[in-house]
């Protein structure tokens, strides 16, 4: 009796599926019969997006970009340099934009508006070591380090630092400098002069680069300073 | 040379080397006396006991170095040193957080084109040294 009932119960079971499964097949078969076109175009559009997805995916995966001081332009090409290599850039015509940063906002310019010893950004698709640009860009080069005070010269508004990688800055502190001092309490950061700074204080400093400075002298955009008791506290 | 002038030139010898070192001891005191410590006093010195205690590395999830964003703003993200002090700097920005937990996700703005952007981690245990991370990144505005 009892295997009977167990019997009746998968034969329902089964019956209950495959009734099931008949419906889900039969449901796309009626739709497409009454509109052909529509799932036609669906799928091609799925498809569109899919390739149009791979495509931004893979030129994704092949854009870079490079940076560099311009060492050479001629009408379709340029070499830019940087501490570690050499570049060349391809323009193409109907691709490349050129424009010049002008702080937070930017203008177009064209290609032969570069000239030597232009900081520029180039970003496009590199094969070869040659990089196709689909933009660059025109702006100022900055050089952004820290360490520590070593000499105050309060005459001449400079001061030394040493970085933890041994190089020693010497930084003019002019009008326009930005200069702020971390709150030890409060952590949070504050305008200070130039008589705040003490010799052994920290210091993290941004500066623009030329690439016509000597001996490491540097006008400072802005600094920020730690100071030593903060590390003794 | 007569008997008594070698005696009057020994003593004389004798007595001027006697001196010199009365003078040259006393000048040292002198100095010890009037030179500054400028270390501080002994007692304040607290000097804990780091044997044992292992910091925890500086790891930066997030930005990869050279990348290229569309936005203006990323997220810093990774793990370092509990209660250290993060300081990230950028040409357009300064930020300084204290890192309470170990991970952190902090939110930073980008300039349009090259970012140089210096990030230092100063633990809390003040003998050990800062950790620094330099990396540039890229914002090229999608509508370029």
């Amino acid at each position: 009796m009892k295997i009977t009932i167990k019997n009746c119960f998968i034969v329902t079971l089964l019956y209950c599926l495959l009734a099931n499964s008949i419906v889900m097949a039969q449901t796309p078969s009626i739709e497409a019969s009454s509109s052909p076109t529509v799932v036609v175009d669906k799928d091609i559009q799925q498809l569109k997006d899919k390739i149009a997805n791979k495509v931004s995916e893979i030129r994704k995966q092949n854009n870079k970009a490079i940076s560099g001081f311009v060492l050479k332009i001629d009408g379709n090409s340029m070499k830019l340099s940087n501490t570690e290599e050499v570049n060349q850039v391809k323009f193409d015509d109907a691709l490349t934009k050129v424009f010049k940063v002008l702080g937070t906002t930017k203008k177009e310019i064209k290609t032969n508006d570069i000239s030597k010893d232009d900081y520029a950004i180039v970003s496009g698709v590199i094969a070869d070591k040659v990089i196709t640009a689909n933009v660059v860009l025109i702006d100022e080069n900055f050089l952004v380090d820290s360490g520590k005070i070593t000499e105050i010269n309060k005459e001449d508004f400079n001061i030394k630092v040493l970085t933890n990688d041994k190089n020693t800055y010497s930084l003019d502190i002019e009008t326009g400098t930005k200069q702020h001092m971390v709150n030890i309490k409060t952590l949070l950061s504050e305008v200070v002069g130039f008589s705040k700074l003490k010799e052994g204080d920290t210091v993290h400093f941004v500066v623009k680069k030329t690439g016509t400075e000597k001996d490491n002298n540097y006008s400072a955009v802005k600094i920020l300073i730690i100071p030593q008791e903060y590390f003794i506290k | 040379m007569k008997k008594e002038t070698l005696i009057a030139v020994f003593l004389g010898l004798l007595f001027g080397g006697i001196v010199a070192v009365f003078i040259s001891l006393k000048s040292k005191e002198i100095e010890l006396s009037t030179n500054k410590v400028i270390a501080p006093p002994k007692e304040n010195v607290s000097v804990p006991n780091l044997t044992g205690i292992k910091m925890e590395s500086l790891e930066l999830s997030e930005p990869a170095n050279n990348a290229i964003f569309e936005k203006n703003t990323i997220h810093f993200k990774g793990t370092a040193a509990k209660d250290s002090l993060i300081i990230i700097q950028s040409p357009i920005k300064d930020l300084v957080v204290k890192n309470i937990q170990g991970k952190f996700d902090l939110e930073f703005p980008l300039a349009l084109g090259e970012n140089s952007i210096k990030m230092v981690v100063y633990p809390k245990e003040k003998q050990f040294r800062p950790q620094e991370k330099f990396i540039k990144i890229y914002y090229i505005d999608s509508e370029l």
